[in-house]
């Protein structure tokens, strides 16, 4: 698959190298220090480093007219539903909603330079790149009203930072020699399990000159996943077992205290 | 030690929940309740979601009263033709409870409404029980003996039809408000994630006349099985019970509970509800706080579908 993928990236640095001025064609290389992150009874979080190498490139250190990389790392989508309180009969209460659709579950963007800087805003937003720029779809019904829509996407982006799940490290992306680049890019605790994607992207004035994308997996592992893919499947088996544990610990504690 | 909780999804501090599960579990021991009500607020204000909070809670519930049934059995202080009339109710009431515990949390308005049932429950409980044992002390320091129960006193609840008797109550009332009881608590246990023995003791001592020393044991029976229904039910409806957050809840419960339950044998009955009717009103509180405080952030987020939901 990630052969694949070099193969499918080459060529189309192939092409679309030749388009941009008549230099050699640029190879983008990615690699993760690790393409499974399993989670344990003792996870707390993680990082994962990227490494790469862009060749045939002259990149020199703050050359806004050089290349420029970006990574992009979304983990699997999801619905959610963004709400804001309201006084109602004077108690707060949860007034108006709007649904993001399909909405990254993660996503965390690192680069080399200010990411406004780095293309225009189309190309950004074709390609997700910045939390500006990342697409929120939402759902057709909703009670917010349309001046109210920007403060909920705000709203929603804030929330996700505070929880770590959504970041942007500009200037995190540093090179090791002129073509060699590696950066970090932290996992918190509470990410989701599933399929995350990797995307690089180089960049040449503001045009993307050579892309990659690899696949990071985050699964429960051991005693978590059994756990978890018992409640999910066997959910009766699941509370019988909860509640025979309960009544056991319970009894158990009776007849050790006992006192009669 | 962080421990990675395979239901929340967030690693918590093992120490912290079994400390949390321990304190819960003394009062529960001094006062001679659940403790659900206290363990369920602690366990949202510390972050672990709302919905597994309250699932989880019942099989805790289950663990502390289960060692208390065993007691109360051995010393034959349960009706147990009242405490199976009862439960019938109670799974009644939890199946209901599962059903609008889903249907809130789709509309948002779960939160909202467990805020609220708290506020309106514990605060007319407590002000009653407060009320109560005022009064009791009061009555204790005057020297004024407390009226006794007159027998063939009754209310408009021994008027109602099906009439059933109940040997070790020495009882003979009507199955309806038995059950309507049974719902009601089997309800608000389910959507509160609370045993309900501080709203069922008083209710059967006070509406069906049930002796005081039948009381306790035949209500903690009842929370036991009406506990472990809504357990089963919210493992198959709302999948949030998570058993290793129960599993370290119920080890410090059961702990807590007996040096409790030494503490409470060394203080009045009058004193002990007064306190536990301080406590009580102090939780209704600090709910009805944060409904009415303006909120430091108007805006929340809930998943729905995809990973995590």
């Amino acid at each position: 698959m990630s052969r694949l993928i070099l193969l499918l990236s080459m060529v189309l640095c192939l092409t679309t190298g030749a388009q941009a001025q008549n230099r050699p064609a640029q190879e983008l290389v990615t690699s993760l220090s690790s393409d499974l992150i399993s989670i344990q009874s003792n996870f707390t979080g993680t990082e994962i480093v990227i490494f790469g190498q862009a060749s045939n490139i002259e990149r020199q250190p703050n050359d806004p007219s050089g290349y420029e990389l970006a990574i992009v790392v979304e983990g699997p989508p999801q619905d959610i539903t963004t709400r804001r309180k309201g006084r109602f009969l004077g108690v707060w209460v949860n007034r108006e909603a709007e649904r993001f659709q399909n909405v990254p579950s993660y996503y965390a963007v690192a680069s080399t330079i200010n990411i406004s800087n780095m293309a225009n805003r189309t190309v950004l937003d074709d390609l997700g790149i910045g939390l500006n720029h990342i697409n929120l779809a939402v759902s057709g019904v909703s009670n917010v009203a349309l001046s109210d829509r920007d403060d909920f996407r705000r709203a929603f982006v804030r929330l996700r930072k505070q929880m770590g799940l959504y970041s942007e490290q500009e200037t995190s992306i540093t090179f090791l020699t002129d073509t060699m680049f590696r950066t970090n890019i932290p996992l918190p605790a509470n990410i989701p399990v599933g399929d995350y994607k990797v995307k690089s992207f180089l960049f040449l004035h503001g045009d993307v000159v050579a892309q990659t994308e690899q696949t990071l997996a985050v699964a429960k592992s051991g005693f978590e996943q059994v756990t978890f893919e018992m409640a999910q499947s066997y959910p009766l088996f699941y509370g019988l077992l909860a509640v025979s544990l309960a009544i056991f610990t319970g009894w158990l504690a009776g007849v050790i205290f006992r006192k009669d | 030690m962080q421990l990675y909780l395979p239901i929340a999804e967030i690693p918590v501090n093992i120490f912290v929940i079994f400390g949390m599960g321990g304190a819960v579990g003394f009062l529960s021991g001094l006062f001679g309740i659940g403790g659900g009500f206290l363990l369920t607020p602690l366990l949202i204000f510390s972050g672990i979601p709302p919905a597994v909070s309250v699932a989880t809670v019942t099989t805790q519930v289950v663990a502390s009263s289960s060692s208390a049934v065993v007691t109360y059995w051995r010393r034959k202080a349960i009706d147990l033709k009242l405490g199976t009339i009862l439960l019938c109710g109670g799974v009644l009431g939890s199946l209901i409870g599962v059903i609008l515990f889903q249907v809130l949390q789709s509309v948002g308005q779960l939160d909202v409404v467990i805020s609220l049932s708290y506020v309106t429950f514990l605060g007319a409980i407590g002000g009653l029980m407060l009320f109560e044992s005022i009064r009791a002390i009061r009555r204790r320091k005057s020297g004024v003996a407390p009226k006794a129960r007159k027998p063939g006193q009754h209310n408009w609840i021994h008027g109602l039809p099906l009439k059933v008797r109940f040997r070790r109550s020495k009882l003979y009332v009507s199955v309806i408000p038995v059950v309507g009881l049974g719902a009601i608590i089997g309800f608000l246990g389910t959507i509160l994630g609370i045993g309900g023995g501080f709203m069922m003791v008083p209710a059967l001592i006070y509406l069906l006349r049930v002796p005081t020393n039948i009381v306790i044991g035949t209500s903690l029976f009842q929370i036991l099985f009406t506990m472990a229904a809504a357990t089963v039910f919210h493992s198959m409806g709302t999948k949030t019970v998570d058993i290793v957050l129960a599993m370290t809840l119920m080890i410090g419960g059961v702990i807590g509970a007996q040096f409790g339950a030494r503490m409470g044998q060394n203080l009045r009955g009058d004193q002990l509800r007064l306190l536990l009717a301080l406590l009580v009103l102090a939780v209704g509180l600090r709910f009805a706080v944060d409904l009415l405080l303006t909120p430091d952030d108007f805006y929340s987020i809930a998943i729905r579908k995809g990973a995590g939901a």
